[in-house]
């Protein structure tokens, strides 16, 4: 394979421009990303304990359903029952009492949420439910690449950013694979620093190639889908009956992993039956057995986690149940949903049910779940991981080659300093970098302390303040001895964090996931600790 | 390729990168347009169809962006892909008058 010198010298040059620019945004979004693979353990275990009596069997949920609603009838129209005992721990029936009515009321609102239980001479127990904020503020982290900013335009920036990734990567492959096919597996360690990290950055890069083109399309799409939804609206002739189905979509992935649904608009469901608060008993929908029971019946191996009731009024009344598959890819981060009859179970959307879409939706459905990871299980979650952290450090390897390749052009022509431009993408690089671990760190680190295990203030507040920290400490600290500095303070921010997830809640080291990102953090910080100790800064 | 006389330069980026961006998208909605009337979907973005159009505009949007830069100059990019804007402008009108 033999490309034209100045066509591929022109894709070097579109490469690291386009790379410098979105380098340290990506950073951020996979060293986040690869975090929020673990958002489900790590918010049960930053959240307080909820103090509520063991929680009743699901046989016996009807009666604890029936004395909630007589003391808060609000609590009828929107209600969820935790089916695993995982999940029941934190209240076997919760709900969030509605804000507002009617049709413009928001089903996304971040109010209280309480739990109900039962107590041993079978009287109700009401509590709050509270959940920490901070893995949620990670995977928020991921979506915006790392800025503060209003979800609009994070959004819009991001979608920039996943653009300028796709042309770096399509610039990446046209200018170096030719020549890179050649000596694929030589790492030229005792030679130059430029050349080492120009060899890291072309080996990782390689062989992670089909997973960047899945997150760059993928993010394109998350970022500015609803603009092109809009404009597609626009193009095409639309119909009564199509509007109606759109009003109606069974929706509502986001509420059960919490998670961004790219290509999936928001739409309100109908609010005709809760037009007003029901004073009385309404008629009680299928009871949480019966539905786990049909739920086995009709698609058999989906394991039912969580089931929403929602009473959309005019018979519409539905039963919606997320849960997972192991055997199926999913649309969801965490699984997949379907939704039932309220009152005879039947199964009104299987769309979003793994294993029992039609093929159109299925293969979808595969776009999504390649971005999530959310395909065979733990070993590609894992995997995942792995890649995601890699991805980071491949960006990190870019920039560390732009800027070693400028200080040498530099030296060449004669400059005794370097230039301003690469004195400040140096310590950008640096402080971004390190500033963003040590920040999450620092976070995992502060969820015993802070109240509610982390709510979205604090949280943020902690996190600017130390990536803030690092940045301008680069500025003012240049060279090797600040840079040891950071990294030490890095490392030893992220030593802790194994230290905390094990002394904050022993439950979380009895599965093998928390035992694993316990050491993963261990492994990461010691990385971190050893190239702090050895250093050092060179041409 | 062979016989092309000017050599690429990444000078003239910001032109092609223009033309990627505001003709290029023109013509890639264009695009969407004639396919979503030649599959018969309503945009609905609960259908199957509307979602994989847009997934199609995603995907042609960055291929264009980042294939832009071998145009041989920035009028060239400018010109070919409004010449694509009007002709994926003009099927879908065209389609869309004979179906309604």
């Amino acid at each position: 394979m033999k490309l034209r010198a100045d066509l591929v010298q022109m894709y070097r040059d579109v490469h690291s421009w386009v790379g410098i620019i979105a380098g340290l945004f990506l950073f951020v979004a996979f060293y986040a990303g690869a975090i929020t693979m673990f958002e489900e353990p790590l918010k049960q275990w930053a959240s307080p304990p909820v103090m509520l009596p063991p929680p009743v069997s699901l046989e016996q949920t009807p009666e604890l359903l029936q004395k909630t609603f007589t003391a808060h009838p609000e609590a009828q129209n929107d209600y969820t029952i935790a089916v695993t005992p995982e999940d029941a721990k934190r209240g076997r029936l919760t709900w969030e009492p509605e804000q507002g009515l009617g049709p413009t009321r928001n089903r996304h609102s971040s109010g209280q949420t309480f739990s109900a239980g039962l107590d041993q001479q079978g009287n109700l127990v009401v509590v709050p439910k509270i959940t920490s904020e901070t893995a949620r503020f990670v995977d928020v982290l991921h979506q915006t690449v790392g800025l503060p900013l209003p979800h609009n335009i994070a959004s819009f920036v991001m979608g920039t950013v996943a653009l300028l990734y796709a042309v770096a990567l399509v610039s990446g492959v046209i200018a170096y694979l030719p020549a890179l096919v050649k000596m694929l597996f030589a790492v030229r360690l005792g030679q130059s620093l430029r050349k080492r990290w120009l060899d890291f950055h072309n080996l990782l890069g390689l062989f992670s190639l089909p997973f960047h083109i899945i997150m760059a399309v993928s993010s394109v799409v998350f970022a500015f889908h609803g603009q092109i939804f809009a404009l597609e609206h626009k193009l095409f002739p639309t119909t009564v009956a199509a509007n109606q189905q759109a009003a109606q979509g069974g929706n509502g992935l986001h509420r059960h992993g919490g998670r961004h649904q790219g290509g999936q608009p928001e739409t309100q469901p109908s609010a005709a039956g809760a037009e007003q608060l029901p004073q009385a008993l309404l008629r009680p929908m299928l009871a949480p057995s019966a539905v786990v029971a049909t739920v086995a019946q009709q698609a058999p191996g989906f394991v039912p986690e969580v089931l929403n009731y929602m009473r959309l009024g005019k018979g519409r009344d539905v039963i919606r149940v997320f849960g997972h598959d192991d055997r199926y890819p999913t649309r969801g981060p965490t699984g997949g949903f379907m939704v039932l009859n309220g009152y005879t179970g039947q199964a009104q959307t299987t769309d979003y049910l793994p294993g029992h879409q039609q093929t159109k939706f299925a293969i979808l459905t595969t776009f999504f779940s390649l971005h999530f990871g959310s395909f065979g299980g733990t070993p590609v979650r894992w995997l995942y991981v792995v890649l995601g952290l890699v991805g980071a450090f491949l960006f990190y390897t870019g920039n560390q080659l732009w800027v070693v390749t400028r200080r040498r052009k530099e030296k060449e022509r004669g400059h005794v300093q370097e230039t301003r431009g690469t004195w400040v993408l140096s310590a950008l690089t640096t402080g971004c970098t390190l500033g963003c671990i040590a920040g999450i760190s620092a976070l995992f680190c502060a969820v015993p302390f802070l109240p509610g295990g982390g709510q979205q203030q604090a949280v943020s507040a902690l996190y600017y303040t130390v990536f803030c920290a690092f940045v301008v400490a680069a500025f003012c600290l240049p060279g090797q001895r600040g840079i040891r500095l950071l990294l030490a303070v890095a490392g030893g921010i992220t030593a802790l964090v194994p230290v905390m997830l094990c002394i904050n809640a022993t439950p979380f080291l009895h599965n093998a996931q928390g035992v694993s990102l316990t050491v993963t953090a261990s492994l990461l910080s010691l990385f971190l600790l050893v190239c702090a100790a050895r250093y050092k800064r060179q041409l | 390729m062979a016989t092309r006389k000017t050599p690429y330069t990444s000078k003239n980026w910001l032109v092609k990168v223009l033309a990627a961006l505001v003709p290029g998208f023109i013509f890639t909605l264009g695009l969407t347009g004639v396919v979503g009337l030649l599959c018969h979907t309503n945009g609905n973005p609960q259908s199957a169809s509307g979602q994989y159009l847009m997934w199609l505009t995603a995907l042609v949007w960055s291929t264009l962006l980042s294939t832009c830069f071998l145009f041989r100059s920035g009028r060239q990019a400018w010109g070919y892909l409004s010449l694509g804007c009007a002709i994926v402008w003009a099927a879908y009108f065209l389609l869309r008058s004979t179906m309604a």
